[in-house]
Formats: structure tokens, sequence, C-alpha cells
């Protein structure tokens, strides 16, 4: 490969820049003059000061960290990239030291995701546990109320955030291309991009604890977003319109990918359903993030250059927030959903050894769900005092929905069904996923009704529904994901024991906890409170109670994936048996994936009929496991 | 780890109509996502317009942007549009020479004029402001937005320019047509947003 040479010799500073240390060297500095600069030339305007830091930073991150080297290259280089320099770019032979730079390999921008997916879990739920604390007793007496509000708001955009990327970055990511059949993504350079920009954005964010914090929960409301004088307020506007970039960006790579990059053979007829899944869901990204960017560049403007989009006195309206919240809020969850839902079919073939049941009704479901998600943002508003007469018609559709989700849970049960089921850690948080959300569903109905939820809004009720959608079922589906593929990612097998006691006490915990707060709500508790009533005290105390056994499943995880780094065993190629492609190919998976390109000639769902390798050609046998789950079943 | 190197490691030249496919995919999927963001803004001034709230949404002294600055920006991106168009249909048909080349630097010329007269034109709005009025957040929102794209398209533009003097761009047609539909992209929605402030009561 006589195009190696012309890669330059590696050495620590030929490492170093650019990598992520530059890029927060840089970053810093540009952060501190700008800030600075902004600072001196318009005085008493802390937001403006603090905007201007942001940006520099964000900038200055990205020209550290080489993000804009490519572009220039693009444009005005004399030659294009050799292949053994885009080989270097993708981290060949890097080490770990690859996961700190701007690397293009989809298998290392996979893995970024997902260590960063499970820090933000494991901060976020730290909130929880802070949150659960002073709820335990009446009486605000570990926080202020100030501090609590910030908690609050920062656990809650902090999970939602890990909730929308923690199926499409780590796993659309690695994964997907394999699925499809591809040597990498569409746009290498665009997928790193869309990783370090949410990485930027993360040191945004954790800078509102030194700027006062913010009040406003998740959903950044305005006029209070506008109103609240510590420019705290700043860092989620500024890490939302970050965040809504990076979405962006990974859903037109993601979706271009599968476009066009689909190998020989397979046709949309013959995707698998997670790829089906992630499409959905970062289509609905594309198309909806957008409005949530622009909310928040008002909301800026309205702090920065007191323009009025949400300030009555002066002609502005609180409504116009809240629409352009809702109208990314409620597809949101659909974002979260629909890749979790898809993974969770996935695993159930799999484990039950059995073809989706009624593959094509799954799939009208998925894009039922999709098209329907957007017409339903309106019962966000029902007490907002808007009172418009398209509330019967948003409650017929939010009701509406129901029927593609019902027809999706419905397939992933006759799947299971009288299937030869092998009881992984993977199968039992789809199961647990399956009860938490019928409890999550049905406790919805009451919320899309106006008459009930005129009653139950902005209680605890709504608190506990939405953890059940988002939490019981959707992150129960990322965690089937992660051990799943755990094994094919990292090359190594997580503890099955521990996965399970993980499994078990978060179950327990989640259902004792949030069933305490539905009573609490039910009782007529108000959320966002710091201070919980007497009369509320004794479902609060046991939710915090139960809360200890989720904290327990959380460090059980943690242990697991720990001694596993260090000491778990090597995974199999195909560590379950499954049928689609990136249990082809070796693990660890090579720098680009195939071989030789495979064909495929049936859907990956043929359990029971004769052998994958007889329908296809190329790398499609699946490779041979010791822990087939066939014998176990059988025996 | 998951991706240490093996024997694989061999050239793999993506296809010339995967390469058209993923050039069109990813602009048009662009353009969708910032339509979403323009209909946002767009949607925003109609609903804070129709709600009026307080009466106080556009008071006396409140005006539109300058209508011959506007015109002239309209004007402007409109030639530049059609520079683009001249220069793209010689470049896929691989056409060379000074006077080709001239028709991309007109083009890249134009857009970059229509972003820096669209700045003046967001810097002498003539608001009072402090604050400013809910019409008035909208008329510096839109005129300001409108500079950024003008300004992402110039930068697009920079970059074709660069490809072309280094002579990188044979057999790169699909290059010409997919920046060609962010270039059409952005003037549309340049003379829509210019039309919206115009018309919005």
């Amino acid at each position: 490969m006589s195009e190696a040479t012309q890669v330059r010799r590696s050495s620590l500073i030929s490492n170093l820049f650019p990598s992520v240390v530059s890029g927060i060297i840089l970053g810093v500095i540009g952060a501190v003059v700008c800030g600075l600069v902004v600072g001196a030339l318009v005085q008493d305007n802390q937001d403006a000061a603090v905007v201007a830091a942001y940006t520099g930073w964000t900038i200055f991150f990205f020209i550290g960290i080489g993000a804009f080297n490519g572009v220039w290259k693009w444009g005005f280089a004399r030659r294009d990239p050799t292949h053994a320099e885009e080989l270097q770019l993708a981290g060949q032979n890097q080490g770990l030291w690859r996961y700190f730079r701007f690397t293009t390999d989809h298998k290392v921008v996979g893995m970024q995701y997902l260590a960063t997916v499970l820090f933000l879990f494991f901060i976020g739920s730290m909130g929880a546990f802070m949150i659960r604390l002073e709820q335990s007793v009446p009486g605000a007496i570990f926080f202020d109320p100030s501090t609590y509000n910030t908690i609050v708001g920062m656990h809650g955009i902090i999970m939602i955030v890990s909730a929308i990327i923690m199926i499409s970055g780590p796993f659309g990511n690695f994964i997907l291309p394999i699925m499809i059949g591809a040597r990498d993504m569409a746009f290498p350079r665009l997928n790193a991009l869309s990783y370090w920009l949410l990485f930027s954005g993360l040191p945004i964010f954790l800078s509102t604890l030194f700027l006062g914090g913010f009040p406003t929960g998740w959903t950044g409301y305005a006029p209070l977003s506008v109103q609240e004088l510590t420019p705290g307020m700043d860092a989620y506007c500024f890490l939302i319109i970050i965040f809504a970039l990076s979405t962006m960006v990974a859903a037109m790579n993601i979706l271009t990918t599968v476009l066009v990059l689909r190998t020989k053979g397979m046709t949309w007829g013959r995707l698998p359903i997670f790829v089906w899944g992630v499409v959905l869901s970062v289509l609905l990204g594309l198309t909806a993030f957008p409005s949530f960017m622009v909310s928040q560049i008002m909301v800026l403007m309205d702090r920065v250059f007191q323009t009025s989009f949400f300030l009555a006195a002066s002609g502005g309206s609180n409504w116009l927030y809240e629409h352009l919240f809702w109208f990314m809020g409620h597809p949101e969850v659909y974002v979260i959903a629909l890749p979790s839902m898809a993974a969770a079919a996935e695993m159930a073939a799999v484990f039950s050894r059995k073809a989706l049941f009624g593959r094509r009704m799954m799939l009208s479901g998925l894009i039922g769900i999709a098209i329907i998600s957007f017409l339903v943002w309106g019962h966000h508003l029902y007490t907002s005092g808007a009172n418009t007469p398209l509330d019967a018609p948003y409650m017929l559709d939010t009701e509406l929905i129901s029927i593609p989700t019902g027809f999706f849970f419905l397939g992933i049960i006759g799947t299971i069904w009288r299937g030869k089921l092998w009881m992984t850690p993977s199968l039992l948080f789809v199961c647990g996923m399956l009860v938490n959300f019928v409890i999550g569903g049905i406790t919805g109905i009451y919320l899309a009704d106006l008459p009930t939820d005129e009653i139950l809004h902005g209680g605890m009720f709504v608190t506990a529904h939405f953890h059940f959608t988002l939490v019981g079922s959707m992150v129960f589906g990322f965690f089937g994901a992660f051990y799943y593929w755990f094994p094919k990612m990292v090359g190594k097998r997580l503890n099955p024991m521990l996965a399970k006691l993980h499994f078990w006490l978060f179950e327990i915990g989640f259902l004792g906890t949030f069933l305490s707060l539905f009573y609490a709500g039910l009782l007529g508790e108000p959320r966002w409170s710091a201070n919980v009533a007497p009369s509320y005290a004794v479902p609060n105390l046991i939710a915090s109670l139960f809360a200890i056994l989720i904290a327990a499943s959380v460090f059980t995880a943690v242990y697991n994936v720990i001694i596993t780094l260090r000491s778990g065993e090597a995974a199999e190629a195909n560590e379950w048996g499954g049928k689609t492609l990136e249990w082809t190919v070796p693990t660890p998976v090579p720098l680009e994936n195939f071989e030789h390109l495979p064909v495929v000639t049936s859907t990956p769902y043929d359990y029971g009929t004769p052998s994958l390798s007889e329908d296809t050609e190329g790398a499609l046998s699946p490779l041979p496991s010791p822990s087939q789950p066939q014998a176990q079943a059988e025996g | 780890m998951s991706t240490s190197s093996t024997v694989v490691e061999e050239t793999h030249e993506l296809e010339p109509h995967i390469l058209a496919g993923r050039a069109r995919a990813a602009v048009i999927l662009f353009i969708i996502s910032d339509v979403m963001s323009v209909m946002a803004i767009l949607a925003a001034g109609g609903y804070l317009s129709a709600l009026n709230v307080l009466n106080q949404y556009r008071v006396p002294g409140d005006h539109p942007p300058s209508f011959v600055l506007g015109l002239i920006v309209a004007i402007v991106i409109i030639l530049s549009a059609l520079s683009y168009y001249v220069w793209g249909r010689g470049a896929m048909s691989d056409e060379r020479g000074v006077g080709q080349s001239a028709l991309l630097i007109a083009a890249f010329v134009l857009m970059l004029a229509a972003t820096v007269i669209q700045i003046i034109m967001g810097l002498t709005l003539g608001y009072a402001g402090n604050p400013y009025h809910a019409y008035e957040s909208v008329m510096i929102l839109v005129t300001w937005y409108s500079a950024i794209h003008f300004l992402l398209s110039a930068i697009v533009g920079l970059l074709l320019i660069g490809r072309v003097m280094r002579g990188r761009m044979a057999g790169r047609g699909f290059l010409v047509e997919a920046s060609g539909y962010w270039w059409y992209y952005t003037v549309i929605a340049g003379l829509l947003m210019w039309i919206f402030t115009l018309v919005l009561i």
C-alpha cells in the first residue's frame, strides 16, 4: 500500500493537534477572548457576553479539533484525499486515542455516542435521586427552591437529550451501516461533526451551574426564560441550538446512508425493522427540531437584544413559545420511541427464534405513528388558556395515535408468543418494556382527554405517565439493545447475572416509584414543587424508598460494564445467532466492515426456514456460536 | 477494541451513481430541514400578527425594512441564480475556459453582494428598541436570517470556485447540481422572506 507512505508520521504533536485536547484549549481561549471583548463593548448586558463566550467556545473548539480542515481541503486542496489519508482520518492504528479525535469511522462515532449516553444517563439519574431525596419528606430541607428547580431542569433536559440520541447515536451509527451492508456512513466527516457538536454543547450546559442555574424545567417556557435574570438560562438555550444542529446533521447523514448505501438486494422490503425505526425517527427529528431551534434563537434574542417575541406587554405571546416548543416536543417523544420500539422488535425475533409477527403491520404502525405525531402537539396547550376550536381534533388524533402504536406492540407480543424463548437480559428488558408501556399508554389516554386533563394537568400524574412511557418503555428498550449489541460493539460479553439483577432492580424500583407517584398525582400533588405537602408525604416516601432500588440498578450496570471492560470474556462474532448482517462480520469489526459487500436475497427473520446461507451469497452466512439459542430452548 | 486493522483495508471507492445520489439526497434533506426553520419563523410572525396581544404587536412608527434595499437584494440574488444556472449548464457538459469560470465567480460575487446589502439592511432598520415590539422583533429575525442564508451560499460558492481553480470539478457534475439545489433554494427563500416583510401587517 504505497499510499500509506503519504500519511504523516505520527508523533506526540500530531496526535495532540488536532484532537479534543487542542479543541478544548482553543475553545477556552476563544470563549474567554470573545466574552471579554463583547463584555467590554456592550456593558450592562451580561447575557451578550455569555452568549459571545459560548459562540467563541463552539467555533474555536471546532477549529481546534480539526473539523474545518476537511471543509478547507474539499474546496482548496490540489487533490482529493487518498484512501490512506481517509483511513488515517478514520482512526487506523491510533488505538484508544482515536476516540478523542475528529475520527470518521462510524464505529468510533458509535462508541463515542454510547459512552456519552451512559455518562449522561448516570449524571441525569444522580439528579433524579437528588429530586427523590428532596421529595422524601415534607419541607424543603435539602435544597433551596431555586437549586431544586435547577436540578429538576438539568435532570429533565439531560435525560431528554440522552433519550433522543440513546438509540440513533450509538446503534444508529455503529450497527445500522453494517446492517444495511455499507462500509461506512454516507458522510463520515459529518458523522464526526454530529457527535462533536453534541460534545461541545455539554460544557456549555454544565456552565449553568456556575451562572445561577435556570428555573424553567426542561421545557424552558417563555416568558419565564426571558425574564430570568441570571445568565444560567443562556446555557440552556445555547445547548438546544447546538443540539438541534447536531441532530439535523446526524439525521441527514443517517437518512442519506440508508437511501444510497444499501447493499445489493437490500430492498426497502428487506430492510431490518430496526433500520426502519431509526430512519423514521431521524426523519421526525429532521423536520420537527428546527422549530425548537428557532424558539431558542428567539429566547436568546429576547434576552440579549431586548426583542419581544414572548413578552405580552410588547405584543409577544407565551403561546408562540408553546406552539414552537411542542411542535417539536410531541414528535420528539416518538423520535425517542420509534428506534427503541424497533430495537425491541429486532430482539423479540432473535430471542424467540421466530419471524416478526405481522411485519407489514408493524411497519405501517411505525409509519402511522410518525405521520400522526405531527398532528398532536396542541394537546399540550389544553390548559394554557388558548382554548382553541382545535382542542377537539387534537383530542381525537392524540387518541388515534394509540392505534398504530397498538399495531406495533401487538406485533412484538405476536412474535414472542409461542416462540422458543431465550430469556436473555435483552428479552427481559423487552418484556419489562411491554408491561410498563401498557401502564404508560393507558394513563396517557386520561391526559389526551380534555376533561380529565383539566384535572390532572400539572400534577404528579403527568410526571408518572411520561416516566412510564419514556423510561419504563423506551429506556428499557435502550438497555435491551445495549445488552444485545454490546458484545458486537466492544467484543466482550457482559456478565448475564449482573445484567438480570440490573433488570429486576430497575423494574421493581421503577414500578414502586412511579406507581406511588400516580397515586400522589391522583391525590392532587403538583409537579415542580420543592416542598412536599404533608398530605402527599406517604406516597412520596414510598417513591423515594423504591428509588433506592433504581439507584442500586444503576450502580449494578456500571459495575458490570467496568468489570467486563477489565476482564470480560471475549464475545463470539454471532453472539445470539442473529440473522441480520452485523452478525456476519467478525468481532471486533474490521475498519471497513466487509471484505466483500454482501448480496441479500431474503428478509433477516427467516428463523425456522432453511439456513440463511442457502438464500444468500457472499458473507451472509451467520457464524456458528457456542451459545446458539435453539440448543438452550430445546434443552 | 472494535476497529482494529485487518486485511480489509484496501481502496473502496464509491461508484459514481452513489456519489451523485449521496450529494443530491443530502442537500435535499438539508433543504427540508431549513424549510422547516423558515416556516417556523414566518408562522411565528403571522401568529403574533393575528394575535396582536394588547394591541401592542405593531405600534405607530414601526415600519418594514427598507423597500429599496430589499428590491436590490431581490434583483441581485435572481441575477446570481441566473449566473449559477448558466455556469452549471456549462459545467455539467464539461465546458471549461475563462468565460465559464467567470460565470461562477459572478454568481459568487452577486451572492456576496446580497449578503453585504442584507447586513446593511439589518444594521439600518432604524428601530428604537429597548424593548423592540413584536413586529420589529420579527423583522429583525427575518432580515438577519436571510443574511445568514446568503452567507452560507456565498461560502458554498467560494468552495466551488476553489475546486474549479484547482481543476477538481471534472466528472463531478453532481456537485454542480447538488450545490445548485441549495443556491436556488436560498434565492427562493430570500424572495419569500422579503415578500413576507412587505405583506405582514
